[in-house]
């Protein structure tokens, strides 16, 4: 039963690992009854996730169309780039193209980390689709085609800081979120479609609010508590 | 209300008691049922109820004889059993003028 099993259970939370192996330790399952059995409920669990969640739904709907367009701008900036080294000055919009890049992958990897930390595989193939097909299909020889995977590791860094459930304070959601506001403002070369790449900043400032609110909620009735049993 | 895997989940857990944890629900399932119960269709279900208040669960101790894996205790709240009990009467009303119950009655008579 262990090896194939206990390799599918992979998939699953520590928890519901060591009760899902333990039945079957429990049971005398053989190897195919055990796979069948643990594939079963992954493919059960991620279909009820699915099922009953905004969440999984809303990751994918970031991670697709946001990686096709950090796609494309990872490949505009190396062009930029390029372009910039030959002719030899140092433009300010690189630094604004940078920073932007930057900034739009860490936030729509934390999304992505945040909403989808139980469905994360589906979510990471549908960034990793678009992103091998660009690999692959790559024809400019000026240019290494992994150029277009500069948006990765910000990414992942807020993919993973997502789904770890880091939270950002309200005044710092705030103020990167109106900085890049500003910058897409500043910044004419951008192509319009960028802008839907803000979505997730705004994302992570409503965050902080209700985190923030739920906060003061907390204080609010421990104060209550505490002057009620000074009354008493 | 709640479905019939649901009631049937709920009775066994209810049933066993302190006692009830994922295999011997289980088991039981499949001893009352007669049928084959997926470990998946179980533990989807008890998440399932767990979120709707209906059953308590938490992660008990390991045994030997499960490879030294811990066990995920569970235990019906007050809401479950009335949740269970609502769908019993239900079916007990239902069921009142159909061909098998009256006539497991006028056997009985």
């Amino acid at each position: 039963m262990t090896s194939l099993a206990e390799m599918a259970a992979g998939f699953l939370g520590a928890d519901e690992r060591d009760m899902v192996l333990g039945d079957l330790a429990e049971s005398g399952a053989d190897v195919w009854s055990g796979l069948r059995s643990v594939l079963g409920f992954v493919v059960r669990q991620q279909l009820e996730l699915w099922r009953s969640w905004r969440r999984p739904w809303v990751a994918s709907g970031v991670s697709l169309p946001g990686s096709l367009l950090l796609l494309g701008v990872s490949f505009a900036l190396s062009e930029d780039a390029r372009n910039l080294r030959r002719s030899g000055s140092i433009h300010w919009t690189i630094l604004c193209e940078v920073l932007l890049m930057l900034a739009w992958a860490w936030t729509s990897g934390f999304m992505v980390g945040s909403l989808s930390r139980r469905t994360r595989w589906i979510s990471t193939a549908l960034c990793a689709i678009p992103c091998l097909s660009c690999v692959l299909r790559f024809q400019d020889t000026s240019l290494s085609r992994f150029c277009v995977l500069l948006f990765l590791a910000p990414g992942v860094v807020g993919a993973i800081q997502g789904i770890r459930r880091v939270q950002m304070q309200l005044r710092h959601a705030v103020v990167l979120a109106t900085a890049m506001t500003g910058l897409m403002l500043v910044w004419s070369g951008m192509s319009a479609w960028n802008w839907s790449l803000l979505l997730p900043s705004w994302f992570l400032v409503g965050r902080g609010e209700r985190s923030e609110g739920s906060r003061k909620g907390m204080v609010t009735s421990w104060e209550h508590g505490d002057k009620s049993q000074q009354r008493s | 209300m709640l479905g019939e895997f649901e009631y049937v989940l709920i009775t066994a857990a209810a049933g066993l008691g302190d006692a009830a944890y994922g295999a011997v629900i289980r088991e039981e399932i499949e001893k009352a049922t007669r049928r084959n119960c997926a470990i998946g269709a179980l533990y989807t279900t008890i998440e399932r109820l767990e979120k709707k208040g209906l059953l308590k669960t938490w992660m008990g101790e390991a045994t030997p004889q499960r490879g030294g894996r811990a066990k995920r205790m569970v235990r019906v709240t007050p809401k479950g059993l009335q949740a269970a009990r609502e769908f019993f009467e239900a079916m007990m009303r239902v069921s009142h003028n159909a061909s098998w119950v009256v006539s497991g009655l006028e056997g009985v008579a």
